[in-house]
């Protein structure tokens, strides 16, 4: 094995022979470079092997060959070899990336770049603090030569804006070893100890200044103005080296200070994290310039890291996992970026959008924002979940929601930039595919994903990457070059095989999820065979939300939930990223979700340090303050997904954004993970009461205020498709309302609603879609007429409205009926009154649908509409089948789960004798209903086609008006405004408080954001003031904390 | 004297850093930062520094026998050494730098430097 | 299960009964609002004859298959409606066919026939019955609600959704009904039944004295007549339900007439005395007045 001075010495080696290379040998001098850099990768990476696979000691360097204080010494252990590894491939691929910057600069600037990968290594291999000094002071002057590589003609000032500060922080630095040096007696931090610095005079103010200084290198708030300014104009290349090298090494530094400083100081290094953490990603909200836009965000994250590192009493052995996985997603992250940022030609982050038509780069970009928001399967999400645990067993609630805000926020930032680069318009300059970026980024790339691979493997709960159906879905990464249709059948094969061979192990309760997701899935995916071409991405992302709900469904531990939560929100947000005016739905749609999936965590990390058993008896045991905390956590997060109003701002705007098929996909099926959630919630844990409050009472009105509201705005809507996602948000309001109910009828009512809220809603979105595709538009009142056009449209939307509604005989009745059962046997009475109103204020909205698209008069330039292709066409023909089938025989379905509940909810089942279901209060024969009603009908039917056989056709305008007659569809289809009385003695319900609520809040945000940010002066002298400001102020919570 | 030397480091650190953050030519910058360095290195000295005891530089003088108990903490006059160098190196990144920046806008007022910031 | 046959010509007896009934009670009422006004008012089988002319009238169009089907779903949903509530108590033969479903399923099958009307009205293309509907349907929202409140109140105090049970628990003697026993109930779902009895103050849905408005105006021939069916039919399916659910019921065919008779006067009295009401109004009326004597009846009870 190579010890570990030759990486340096390999360095300094390649650089004086870059001195004695003549100016002109430029592809050598190069290729030295090139081949100095691998070979000090290789020694890390054979180190890495060896701590890994053989267990190896860590090896101590003695220079000079005097044991230490007498001379520096060097240790190489698994952490520095796995950073010097981050380090030297850093390096390297940003050293190709350069190439044509180092080949016009020449050997100079190579050596340069040597130096800086030299000092970081120094960095993290010397025992010795004043030689970590001077490998700082070199990674300064290294910092200072290579800003000159950029193009950017300001990166001149940034660099010199380094050196003014990095002067001030030196001499810190300088004074605080020198006394330290008096203090303990030697410079060796193997040598020294806490108890040296206790003891001496004036020992821990050493200590402090040197602490500073070297956390000051971590661009910490508000001292990091050089930081940013340096971020923003340098090299893309070195940028991304800067942030991921400089940060790994001087992490590792303040991580080998800290344990020299003792348990006291931890604190003092999360606080500065925190605030870091938090202010950066606030600050980084106004932000337009994308490489700015990353520097406050690296800022941001090496401030959670080092809050991380503030944690290791807590962590205990998951230390290195949990502060390795940030470092490690950090990296591939931020390089990745910053490489990509140097592809695009405009620096406006809308300009990302070019990077369109490019699969790969945009698979990039995709992960490394993925990598960044700490989503499964990246490593930052093993970390996420490991320090949320940690900090919730020891009580750092507070430490705890502030580390989730900050990731908010910075989700909001990097979702938003996502969405444009997806979204906006592309603009016309290309980007610029220099082979050795492209090279570069791949690399980052692929880091990404053996990041995620590897931490799932040292994760305690089993690796992502290994369940069936994540791999199922990501291996459509690898098809997505097929045409759609032949990935649509092996989607649909795929997941009918998955169910065919998987059904037996579920439970009743869970087998409705399982038919609605694996089996109605593939229904609605039928239509996506209308699409043509390949249709890029699709598949994936369909996959991947399928691929959630269906690991959600399998889950039994607290772990493999989340997991499945977040792969199913990512999943479902990139599907509804894909219509054409998504762009801030989808982005107001992540927020709400990952803001919804932190209280799960949250509540499940609260949940998991009670015990270690299986999710559902883990819940079923916690008792007293924790149980409604975990409660309210998880039944908020839930909410979230349910669109529970106050929380459902996203939901309109998301679901009838969304493509044709993918309405229903995201409104049929994706929010029963919601209600699912609730459910096994509300089985495992019962009522519960948080500081005295009954929340499933709570509950209950919130659900039955969702109902009402839902279905009021929904009357008042013009577009079709919003009109539907309103509905939704009042159907899961009933959902929500009977689980609320906490007995058996009403759980019976919620599961019917699931059953039925897939059906009706899948179809009437696919109608509605149909329509909308032929038509050009989802403004309801610029169609009308269509029945003629569309007749099977049309026969889809009457069923679905009379199943909606609860009008017998049709699926909705039954629900209704469970309802009123339910309701007789609850305890609380108020809530009902408003779903008593809310019900027939459905039926306002549905006729609404119905009357406005197909009735009416037909408009002319309408009149070539053809029906509805015929693939979307076909799922809601089998729906309609489905709905009779369902309202004829609803025991078939809800039977087995009727007696399934029967454990839980031991009182008022139903009684499924003969063909008739009774209750403890009353009785309902579906098929006599059905009989009945046809038998009536048909009578009359028959009746009046006797008397009125003769009947006669007419045209469009012949109606009695007034002895006129209209002659413009236009003028003559009372259309818009439908329901303008109803407005007028109700509309102050539904004025829009809560998206102004909301508004306001991020308005809020975005202010102090662009407020905050004007700290940043640009004036070098005003960065050395805050690094002094930021001295004094730790200095003051030091000694008064 | 000890005392003295190290009051007097930190004056001039004082006083340099002084100067640096209130100077706006870069130059006078420069040059208020060598007073700063120059302060933390009579610090450094200072700290090393033993009443009554010589250089530590073994020659006929100082036997190395007896050289524990005869010559002052040579450490620190290590450090120091490496620090001026280091010093020197940085000024000369500055100075460069400053002639950079004097190209570019024929200025050495670091306020008309400012155009990164937010 | 055994199916008992022989109800099929006792329920169209039912109806058969029904249909006279209402057809003599609309003139009738008819008369009386006319009597009101100083008016001499029509002949008492003015309906029958109504009803005879509309289906001899030759002429007839149709504007598409909803519009044909309207009526239908109408008459359907009074049909339905009428038959699937017991109309005498303990009577098997006039017990209809009140097996398939409970007083949930009455509640809703209203709507069936609401329903189709609509959507017949509504591909006519008329912008009239387009109006006319939104105004039905707004208001009928808010009209419905005491009801529903009521029946839900009374449904918590026998603890039953079937209505032979309700009506059983208020036999014997006059104070044994609803009405004496929940006061409160009764009288919020009193005041939904002006709402849905087309009288004003609350009729500007049809507006049936000047203008032509809501479903009617395009309907004509058989189709109206099947519509005027309906209109004798569903204003006493509805009272029947009152009737079962508030006034103790019905024992035997003379007091069904009476109860049904006086309990649609009430409308008749509140409508001779009071102008109408526009469309928001109403809404507001209903929940202002009626729906908190609802929510107090299933508070209290």
């Amino acid at each position: 094995m190579v010890s570990a001075i030759v990486i340096i010495a390999a360095a300094l080696a390649a650089e004086f022979m870059l001195g004695l290379f003549n100016e002109r040998w430029r592809a050598a001098a190069y290729g030295v470079t090139l081949f100095a850099l691998g070979f000090m990768a290789f020694i890390s990476a054979e180190w890495v092997w060896a701590f890994a696979v053989y267990d190896a000691q860590p090896a101590e360097i003695f220079t000079a060959g005097v044991q230490p204080p007498f001379a520096i010494n060097l240790r190489m252990g698994f952490p520095e070899a796995a950073l010097t590894l981050l380090i030297n491939l850093t390096g390297l691929f940003s050293a190709l990336y350069l190439r044509r910057a180092l080949l016009e600069k020449g050997r100079a600037a190579m050596a340069v770049l040597l130096v800086f990968v030299m000092a970081q290594n120094g960095i993290v291999l010397t025992r010795d603090i004043f030689n970590l000094f001077v490998f700082f002071e070199l990674a300064v002057i290294a910092t200072g030569g290579l800003m000159l590589l950029s193009e950017d003609e300001r990166a001149v000032a940034a660099g010199f804006k380094y050196l003014i500060v990095s002067q001030v922080i030196s001499a810190f630095l300088l004074i605080g070893i020198i006394f330290s040096y008096h203090a303990t007696g030697v410079l060796n931090f193997d040598l020294m100890r806490p108890e040296h610095f206790a003891a001496a005079q004036g020992g821990a103010i050493a200590f402090f200044l040197m602490f500073i200084a070297v956390v000051a290198e971590l661009k910490p708030f508000p001292a990091n103005g050089w930081a940013l300014d340096i971020y923003e104009s340098a090299h893309p290349a070195f940028a991304g080296l800067f942030s991921v090298a400089s940060a790994a090494a001087t992490l590792y530094a303040v991580d080998k200070l800290l344990v020299l400083g003792g348990p006291a100081w931890l604190p003092v290094a999360t606080g500065i994290g925190v605030v870091t953490f938090i202010a950066a990603n606030l600050l980084a909200l106004p932000q337009r310039n994308d490489r700015r836009l990353l520097g406050y965000s690296s800022v941001a994250q090496i401030g959670l890291i080092l809050a991380v590192l503030g944690q290791r009493d807590i962590l205990g052995d998951h230390y290195f996992f949990v502060a390795g996985g940030l470092i490690a997603a950090h990296a591939a992250a931020k390089a990745g970026l910053y490489w990509l940022s140097g592809l695009v030609a405009s620096r406006d982050i809308i300009g990302w959008s070019t990077l369109r038509g490019h699969p790969v780069l945009i698979f990039a970009f995709v992960s490394f924002i993925a990598l960044l928001t700490g989503l499964p399967p990246f490593p930052g999400f093993y970390a996420k979940w490991e320090l949320a645990v940690a900090l919730a067993g020891s009580g750092r609630y507070i430490l705890l929601a502030l580390i989730l805000i900050g990731a908010l926020i910075e989700a909001g930032y990097l979702f938003r930039w996502l969405g444009y680069a997806l979204k906006r318009d592309k603009p016309s300059e290309e980007i610029s595919c220099d082979p050795s970026a492209v090279t570069a980024i791949i690399a980052a790339l692929a880091a990404g994903w053996a990041f995620a691979y590897l931490w799932g493997d040292l994760s305690a709960h089993g690796n992502i990457l290994h369940a069936v159906p994540l791999l199922f879905a990501l291996s459509f990464l690898l098809l997505d070059w097929l045409p759609a249709w032949v990935k649509n059948t092996v989607a649909i094969v795929g997941m009918v095989g998955y169910f065919i061979l998987n059904y037996t192990d579920y439970d009743p309760l869970r087998l409705i999820f399982a038919v609605i997701i694996l089996i109605g899935g593939p229904v609605i995916l039928l239509a996506s065979y209308d699409a043509h071409g390949r249709r890029i991405g699709f598949y994936p992302s369909a996959m991947l939300m399928y691929a959630g709900l269906t690991q959600l469904i399998g889950a039994t531990d607290f772990f493999s939930f989340f997991v499945a939560w977040e792969l199913l929100t990512v999943g479902s947000y990139f599907l509804i990223l894909r219509g054409k005016h998504s762009e801030p739905h989808a982005l107001s749609y992540i927020i709400f979700s990952l803001g919804g999936a932190f209280l799960i965590l949250t509540g499940f990390a609260l949940a998991a340090t009670v015990s270690p058993l299986p999710m559902f008896e883990a819940l079923q045991h916690l008792t007293g303050e924790t149980a409604g905390w975990v409660f309210l956590l998880l039944a908020v997060g839930f909410m979230t997904k349910t669109a529970a109003i106050g929380l459902h701002i996203w939901l309109p705007g998301a679901h009838a954004e969304a493509e044709t098929d993918v309405s229903p996909m995201v409104s049929g099926i994706l929010l029963k993970a919601g209600l699912y959630g609730l459910m096994v919630l509300m089985l495992a844990m019962g009522k519960q009461r948080f500081y005295g409050i009954d929340i499933v009472h709570v509950m209950l009105w919130v659900g039955a205020l969702s109902a009402l509201l839902g279905n009021l705005m929904a009357i008042f809507e013009e577009d079709a498709k919003r009109l539907l996602a309103y509905s939704s948000i009042g159907q899961m309001g009933y959902a929500l309302f009977g689980l609320a109910l906490m007995n058996h009828l009403g759980w019976v009512m919620a599961l019917m609603f699931v059953i039925n809220h897939y059906i009706y809603k899948s179809m009437l979105f696919l109608s509605a879609g149909g329509v909308a595709k032929r038509t050009g538009t989802r403004l309801m009142y610029k169609m009308g007429g269509l029945i003629t056009l569309m007749p099977l449209s049309f026969i889809a939307v009457l069923i679905g409205i009379i199943a909606v509604s609860g009008v017998p005989p049709l699926s909705g009745f039954g629900g209704r009926w469970i309802f009123y059962n339910a309701i007789l046997s609850a305890e609380h009475r108020l809530p009902m009154v408003i779903t008593f109103f809310s019900g027939p204020i459905a039926f306002l909205y549905l006729f609404r649908l119905i009357h406005t698209v197909f009735l009416g008069q037909l408009k002319d330039e309408n009149r070539r509409i053809k029906e509805a292709p015929f693939w979307v066409i076909l799922p809601q023909m089998l729906y309609v089948g489905l709905l009779m089938a369902f309202a004829i025989v609803p025991g078939l379905a809800l039977r087995r789960v009727d007696t399934y509940l029967n454990q839980f909810f031991p009182e008022g089942g139903l009684n499924w004798e003969g063909i008739t279901i009774t209750s403890q209060f009353g009785y309902w024969s579906p098929v006599s209903i059905m009989i009945i009603v046809c038998a009536i009908f048909g009578s009359l039917f028959a009746w009046l086609m006797f008397i009125n056989r003769r009947a006669q056709k007419v045209k469009q305008f012949n109606i009695v008006f007034a002895a006129e007659r209209p002659y413009r569809p236009e003028t003559t289809h009372f259309a818009w405004n439908f329901f303008a009385p109803y407005r007028k003695a109700l509309g102050f319900l539904v004025q829009p408080f809560v998206t102004r609520f909301w508004e306001t809040i991020a308005d809020i945000l975005h202010t102090a954001g662009d407020i905050g940010r004007r700290l940043y002066t640009g004036n070098p002298q005003t960065y050395a003031l805050h690094f002094l400001a930021f001295v004094v102020i730790v200095y003051f919570f030091w000694t008064g904390g | 004297m000890a005392h003295l030397a190290m009051a007097t480091g930190f004056i001039l650190i004082l006083i340099g850093f002084y100067g640096a953050l209130t100077n706006r030519n870069i130059l006078r910058m420069i040059v208020a930062f060598t007073v700063a360095d120059s302060g933390v290195n009579l610090v450094l000295v200072a700290v090393g520094y033993m009443r009554g005891r010589t250089a530590p530089i073994l020659d006929n003088t100082v036997p190395a026998a007896e050289a524990a108990a005869r010559i002052i903490d040579p450490v620190p006059q290590a450090l120091v050494l490496t620090a001026i160098v280091i010093g020197v190196g940085v000024t000369a990144l500055m100075l460069a730098y400053s002639y950079k920046l004097y190209e570019k806008k024929r200025t050495l007022d670091i306020t008309k430097h400012t155009e990164l910031k937010w | 299960m055994q199916f008992d046959w022989m109800k099929i010509p006792y329920a169209l007896l039912t109806l058969f009964i029904v249909i006279n009934f209402g057809y003599l009670l609309n003139s009738f009422i008819a008369k009386i609002a006319a009597r009101v006004g100083r008016r001499r008012g029509i002949p008492i089988w003015q309906t029958y004859i109504d009803v005879a002319k509309n289906y001899g009238l030759r002429t007839s169009i149709t504007h598409g298959v909803m519009f044909y089907l309207g009526p239908v779903f109408r008459l359907s949903g009074g049909v339905g409606l009428l038959l699937f509530v017991p109309s005498i108590y303990g009577s098997s033969m006039f017990s209809n066919l009140s097996f398939a479903g409970d007083l949930i399923l009455a509640l809703y099958f209203v709507f069936f026939g609401t329903l189709g009307m609509a959507l017949g009205a509504a591909e006519s293309g008329h912008p009239y019955s387009a109006i006319g509907i939104t105004r039905g349907l707004s208001q009928v929202t808010a009209a419905e609600l005491p009801f529903a409140l009521a029946i839900f109140s009374v449904a918590l105090q026998y603890q039953t959704l079937s209505v032979t049970d309700i009506v059983a628990a208020q036999q014997g003697g006059i104070l044994h009904w609803t009405l004496f026993t929940n006061p409160l109930a009764v009288v919020a779902a009193m005041l939904s039944f002006l709402g849905s009895m087309m009288r004003p103050p609350f009729d500007v849905v049809l507006a049936p004295q000047e203008i032509p408005i809501g479903p009617p105006t395009e309907y004509h021939s058989s189709y109206l007549a099947l519509m005027q069916t309906n209109r004798a039919i569903f204003p006493i399916a509805k009272i029947v339900i009152y009737m079962n659910l508030f006034f103790g019921g019905a024992t035997d065919w003379p007091t069904f007439f009476l109860k049904v008779f006086l309990i649609y006067m009430w409308s008749v009295f509140v409508g001779v005395s009071f102008p109408r009401f526009r469309v928001d109004q109403s809404i507001r009326w209903f929940l202002i007045w009626a729906v908190p004597i609802g929510v107090l009846s299933i508070v209290l009870v």
